[in-house]
């Protein structure tokens, strides 16, 4: 319950402000309700929760170029889990996870074919409003990527973006964030020092406030431990753990052991295709197809 | 063996990458080194009295009653000098004489009048004088020196004459008995030649000492102070001492030119004259005449020229360079930014962008002399007269031109800098929602920001030294401080090359033109190291710790 108290402040403090606000953040609301939804629901809501995804894919594929990227994938995944994903480098996981929040769309001279949708909206429609999507969809990269700014602004940044300028809403905002992200105890003191002096790991899980920070429902993690010590990997982790209870993750990964230990549900990719997807435990206890089991025990990869 | 042909390449390797750092900057040393030693002569130097008169005239700088104290000094001194150029003129200008004997004979006339004589004595004594005029005139004009002796010796026994006494006439006597006593010494059928010699050793003396007793004040500030430095002191000294010769060496061949000293016992212009001490006499004391002082005249960097830069210093150009730098800055740096950005950020790969690109390119080495005339041309001639603006040169102009010259080098440079930013710097920003313009702005700009200023440091550098682009477009020599966008502007860069190029002040004031340089040079390295200083700062930031 120790973890659930700092979620309220945020409850609190959205109802308190003024319409204007309400109309520049529905997606603080959506996650608001979500949130209630979770911090007031039981396991019998949780288990409701499970059975309608709030990511879901049909037929989903991408293209970069001529090159396919990933190719029908059909998968829903659920609130409040962690869902992982694994598979041989190049086989299409990290694609896959940047399509949810188009972040692809960097890159020139690609496109998508079938539907990807994030909580009913239809990611590739040209009508979506991509701050929207992306406010909702926080993502955590590869490799640690703070902005050149201090440890505060970085937090801030999102909520700034979102129209938030009052200071004492900022501070109090900024650490929440920080402490849901358990760096609050080691940077508390030092918030306007430069993000760039703090270690690897520490690194990390700023960016993990920051994507915190602009109240997604999802939250995208690309590898997060790949650049990481064991021990700040183990940090991670543990984070991970706490957030599922309030968000709903998707991480990308290379170490097995890792899926197995922080997901509920793993998908393995194999070549651009979802080859199977099923609660990890099964996964990894009873794989139904040879190419997984072939993965999963070394023997291919 | 291996190894050691390795370890033989590898020292070979840094032998020859030390060799080309020392060769780089003893390039560096052997190209700026003259320039600075001779340029910093405009400010460190041996100034004499007369620059210290010419600062406290002119600019109002030091203590006047020092100033008049040594003023005084130096006259004291020098007056030996002028004596002897007076007393040996009286031999040789003639015209002068003639003159003056005319006045007494005038004055005697007025003078006579007034003593109330009878008229007899009045004409006798008018007489006898008019006499001794039209004697003194005979023999003024006559080359035969037994002639010029027989004539003063009558005018001379007439000196006592008792009607004489008391009164203009006496004033006679001296002068034909001093012009007997110059003439003795003088070939007279070479009176033009002393003339011509004395000309050029009464220029010598303005030159040291600044106007001669008795003329009236030059127009030109340059000729109103005598020698303001030990070295052009030096110069005129020589000038002074020694006379320029053609001699025919050998019969049929052509002539030598050999330089003798006035003072010359046997073939000196001025030997054996009363004039002959006058040389070793300003040659020992020009101390005491011009009292040397080492000098560090700093306000050379504020202070504006006076005569075209003889006298004076370069403040006005250093405010001009930094006007026109600054405003063609303003120009280019946001616009080539932006263009930087559009080109990595917004421009797909086609093939007007590779068009573009090319031109930026061809556009970096296209000579700076086109700029200006494209300057002249576009902004001048064609763009100002459609805008209601005065179509002449302007700072305005020239800072446009100058931006236009500088863009290229701003744009490759922001490019580079604005590429060189991570993917996912932008990606991170990209994912919390901002869109692409503020995350340009607030994630990528300041990231790029140390490249971009690259760029800026070097275009800062290239467009204070530039002359040809505001040659036509808005520089000027002279004129007052521009005081709106439409007045021209003096720079560094065109001082430079107006003194080299424009009249004799370079090789009268070498210092001044080395002066100018050196002050370019220091400007800009201040220029640079200042961005230099704010890039590391910013970078420092960027970094963290």
């Amino acid at each position: 319950m120790e973890d659930n108290q700092p979620q309220e402040k945020p409850v609190t403090q959205m109802e308190t402000q003024s319409p204007v606000m309400e109309k520049i953040l529905p997606a603080i609301h959506i996650k608001m309700d979500n949130q209630k939804q979770v911090t007031s629901g039981t396991t019998q809501d949780k288990a409701t929760c499970n059975r309608c995804g709030i990511i879901s894919s049909k037929e989903f594929s991408f293209f970069y170029g001529n090159t396919c990227g990933v190719k029908n994938i059909s998968m829903d995944i659920y609130p409040c889990m962690v869902t992982a994903i694994i598979g041989p480098s190049g086989c299409g996981k990290s694609t896959f996870l940047r399509s949810i929040n188009r972040m692809n769309d960097l890159i020139p001279h690609t496109r998508a074919k079938g539907r990807l949708e994030v909580n009913g909206i239809n990611v590739y429609d040209k009508r979506t409003n991509l701050v929207n999507l992306r406010q909702q969809v926080g993502m955590v990269f590869q490799k640690p990527n703070p902005f050149a700014k201090s440890i505060f602004d970085n937090v801030a940044y999102g909520p700034r973006l979102q129209g938030i300028r009052k200071k004492s809403d900022l501070e109090s905002l900024v650490e929440q964030c920080l402490k849901d992200a358990a760096i609050w105890d080691e940077v508390k003191d030092n918030l306007n020092k430069s993000a760039l002096a703090l270690s690897g790991g520490q690194q990390q899980r700023l960016c993990i406030a920051r994507a915190l920070a602009t109240r997604p429902k999802l939250l995208l993690m690309d590898e997060p431990c790949s650049a990481l010590d064991p021990l700040a990997t183990t940090r991670i982790e543990d984070l991970i753990e706490q957030l599922k209870k309030f968000y709903t993750i998707v991480i990308v990964t290379h170490n097995m052991q890792q899926a197995a230990r922080v997901s509920e549900w793993t998908a393995f990719f194999c070549l651009g295709e979802l080859i199977e997807y099923d609660k990890t435990t099964r996964l990894f206890t009873k794989p139904g197809k040879k190419q997984t089991e072939d993965y999963i025990t070394g023997r291919f990869g | 063996m291996k190894i050691g042909y390795r370890q033989a390449f590898d020292k070979t390797f840094t032998i020859t990458a030390g060799l080309s750092v020392f060769l780089m900057v003893m390039a560096l040393v052997i190209i700026l080194g003259p320039m600075l030693s001779r340029g910093s002569k405009a400010v460190f130097f041996r100034g004499t009295v007369e620059f210290r008169k010419m600062q406290l005239a002119i600019f109002n700088h030091g203590s006047s009653d020092q100033v008049q104290a040594e003023t005084a000094r130096v006259e004291k001194a020098r007056e030996p000098v002028y004596e002897l150029l007076e007393n040996f003129q009286i031999g040789i200008d003639v015209e002068l004489l003639t003159d003056k004997t005319r006045e007494i004979y005038r004055e005697l006339g007025q003078q006579l009048r007034q003593m109330d004589v009878d008229r007899e004595t009045y004409a006798a004594i008018r007489a006898k004088a008019k006499d001794i005029r039209d004697t003194l005139s005979d023999i003024l004009e006559s080359t035969d020196k037994d002639y010029v002796n027989q004539g003063i010796e009558v005018i001379l026994k007439l000196s006592d004459d008792p009607d004489f006494k008391n009164t203009v006439a006496e004033q006679f006597f001296p002068l034909a008995r001093m012009y007997g006593e110059n003439v003795k010494n003088i070939d007279l059928t070479q009176r033009d030649q002393y003339i011509a010699a004395l000309e050029e050793v009464k220029d010598a003396l303005r030159k040291l000492f600044g106007p001669l007793p008795g003329e009236s004040t030059p127009p030109m500030p340059k000729d109103r102070y005598g020698a303001t430095r030990w070295d052009t002191a030096q110069q005129s000294l020589h000038q002074l001492l020694w006379a320029q010769a053609w001699v025919e060496t050998k019969p049929g061949e052509s002539l030598e030119k050999i330089s003798v000293r006035r003072d010359d016992p046997q073939k000196g212009q001025f030997a054996g004259t009363s004039l002959e001490p006058l040389f070793s006499l300003v040659e020992n004391n020009l101390d005491d005449m011009l009292q040397p002082e080492f000098t560090i005249y700093w306000r050379y960097f504020l202070d504006d020229w006076v005569n075209s830069h003889y006298f004076g210093g370069v403040g006005s150009e250093i405010i001009g360079t930094l006007l026109l730098t600054l405003l063609s800055m303003m120009f280019a740096v946001p616009l080539g930014v932006i263009s930087a950005a559009y080109l990595v950020e917004c421009a797909d790969e086609n093939m007007v962008v590779k068009i573009i690109r090319t031109c930026v390119n061809t556009l970096a080495g296209v000579p700076s002399i086109v700029f200006g005339l494209f300057g002249l041309a576009f902004f001048v001639l064609f763009l100002f007269p459609r805008l209601n603006m005065p179509s002449k040169p302007c700072i305005l102009s020239a800072a446009l031109t100058l931006s236009i010259l500088v863009l290229p080098v701003i744009i490759r440079a922001s490019e580079e800098a604005i590429k060189s930013v991570p993917q996912t710097y932008k990606e991170a920003s990209l994912s919390l929602g901002a869109g692409r313009f503020r995350t340009f702005v607030t994630v990528t700009l300041p990231a790029a920001l140390p490249g971009i200023l690259t760029g800026i440091i070097l275009s800062l550098g290239r467009a204070a030294g530039e002359t040809a682009p505001i040659l036509f477009t808005g520089a000027v020599a002279m004129g007052p401080q521009p005081k709106s966008l439409f007045d021209g502007v003096k720079t560094l860069s065109y001082s430079s090359l107006d003194i080299a190029t424009g009249d004799r002040l370079a090789m009268m004031a070498p210092h001044k033109q080395y002066g100018v340089i050196m002050t370019l040079i220091i400007l800009v390295l201040c220029l640079n190291i200042l961005a230099i200083i704010i890039r590391w700062r910013v970078a420092k930031k960027l970094r963290g710790y």
